[in-house]
């Protein structure tokens, strides 16, 4: 059994959103440029591709199709079936960048468009699938409403946000997707992408760099700075009932990073008073962390007495990331970590949190 | 010495991989420096179908100022995390624990012989 927190689906085009669209949002998306919408992208490209080479097929790269090839049958095969998959999270992929557009209003009604695309070819097919909903995030009031018009569908079932934003989602204009995602009982994810695309900022303090193989190593820093934010802001103290997952961002920087953060805090108390625990205290009752992509150290046990202080027998949960090219089959992932960390992290800790009915523990 | 047997029309073209299936395993055959090479269809990292869906590539390599691509294609490279393997040895140098599994393959009149046995270097 099995719970995976991370996969993707997407449109091959933009312009299937085009039955969903309101008029203006359609008017853009046809229109715009020479040949319609096209959204920004990231400036570093995979040497050697973004996708697994055995989900997609060669004739329709060359058409191109965004994700050639990508059906809801190659998930059940590649996935859903031979893991016992019982409830999957479907993650968005050029969607994402929805909230680092410059034009909110177009980016809530492109949200709200593939939300009901994303429902009607497939969640609506696939009982095992649930959303991760789309919000515009630079515009918080109609990514609120957009929360509230989609929950009593049942479809989603976690509030997406990329690692890419003008400014961390602990800040209170950020409020109102707190509280509605708190008032609906779904998780906000927050999830590496895009970061240094579009409104956001740099990747790093360091500025832009120059590989891909620079933005894949660092890019779960824009994940650490949201936490950091969103523990200072108090967010948690605002919204007792809201729920964190992040996701794809490593794990053993997370660890680091609490250290440092309950150290500082010890001295800095006084300018944020509202962060009234120790920071890390907050993260045990309310954050949670995909796996992939699971660091993998020479020597493999190191990698658990590094994770030990993060509790992840409590707050790890598993991903796969299908069908990108960095994908972890669970199998062979939870392998390498204690034989006592599997289940909860395999199924059971997500379970919990998605409200997901599972055997119970023998 | 077990072996399995295929017609040589199966083999693959100069540059391509071809992936042969019998008695429940699956090998890809790659011509490279005119001897007909063979590899599990299954990366050691992770278990992806290294032969049947990975891309014969190139190896590229720099001492720190000239880039050299090396002629022939001579690395399989995972379809999933991109690892590349070396054809003849079945090393991945950037991580040389991992070692693809390797078959011993020869040609014999109509017909291409794959060895079961291990190979030893």
């Amino acid at each position: 059994m099995l719970i995976d927190c991370d996969i993707h689906v997407t449109y091959r085009s933009i312009k299937e959103l085009i039955p969903y669209a309101d008029p203006h949002t359609r008017e853009l998306i046809e229109r715009s440029g020479v040949a319609g919408l096209s959204m920004p992208t990231y400036p570093w490209v995979h040497p050697s591709g973004w996708i697994r080479r055995d989900t997609y097929d060669a004739e329709a790269v060359e058409a191109g199709s965004m994700f050639p090839g990508f059906t809801l049958e190659q998930l059940r095969a590649h996935v859903l079936d031979p893991f016992d998959v019982v409830f999957a999270l479907a993650n968005p992929d050029e969607a994402a960048c929805f909230s680092v557009l410059p034009n909110s209003r177009l980016a809530a009604g492109l949200a709200s468009a593939y939300n009901d695309w994303l429902v009607d070819t497939w969640l609506r097919h696939e009982p095992r699938l649930r959303g991760a909903l789309v919000v515009p995030a630079q515009w918080p009031e109609a990514a609120a409403a957009e929360i509230l018009r989609m929950a009593p569908t049942g479809a989603f079932a976690a509030v997406f946000l990329p690692g890419a934003a003008r400014i961390p989602y602990g800040n209170p204009v950020y409020d109102p997707i707190w509280a509605a995602a708190a008032e609906v009982g779904v998780p906000v994810a927050v999830h590496v992408h895009y970061e240094g695309v579009g409104t956001s900022g740099p990747l790093t303090g360091a500025g832009m760099p120059d590989f891909y193989t620079e933005f894949h190593t660092l890019n779960g820093a824009s994940l650490q700075g949201h936490l950091v934010s969103i523990l200072c802001h108090g967010v948690f103290e605002r919204h007792p009932r809201a729920k964190l997952i992040l996701m794809e961002g490593g794990l053993v920087g997370h660890v680091g990073v609490l250290w440092r953060l309950d150290q500082n805090w010890r001295s800095t108390r006084s300018e944020i008073p509202w962060c009234r625990r120790r920071p890390s205290e907050y993260v045990w009752d309310h954050v949670r962390f995909t796996t992939q992509p699971l660091e993998e150290p020479d020597d493999a046990t190191q990698l658990a007495d590094v994770l030990r202080p993060l509790q992840p027998e409590h707050t790890l949960v598993y991903a796969t990331d299908y069908p990108h090219w960095d994908f972890d089959d669970p199998d062979q992932t939870l392998r390498t970590l204690p034989a006592e960390w599997r289940e909860p992290i395999r199924f059971r800790t997500a379970a919990d949190l998605f409200g997901v009915a599972v055997p119970a523990a023998a | 010495m077990r072996t399995l047997r295929f017609p040589r029309s199966v083999a693959p073209a100069p540059g391509q991989v071809r992936t042969v299936e019998s008695g429940g395993r699956r090998i890809g055959l790659v011509w490279v420096d005119g001897e007909l090479h063979g590899l599990a269809d299954a990366c050691p990292h992770r278990g992806a179908p290294l032969c049947s869906a990975g891309m014969l590539v190139h190896r590229v390599e720099s001492d720190g100022e000239r880039v050299v691509r090396h002629v022939p294609a001579d690395r399989l490279r995972c379809p999933w995390h991109k690892w590349d393997f070396d054809v003849r040895t079945g090393i991945c140098a950037e991580a040389p624990r991992m070692r693809a599994r390797r078959y011993r393959v020869w040609l014999e009149d109509d017909e291409i012989v794959v060895s079961l046995a291990p190979v030893r270097d």
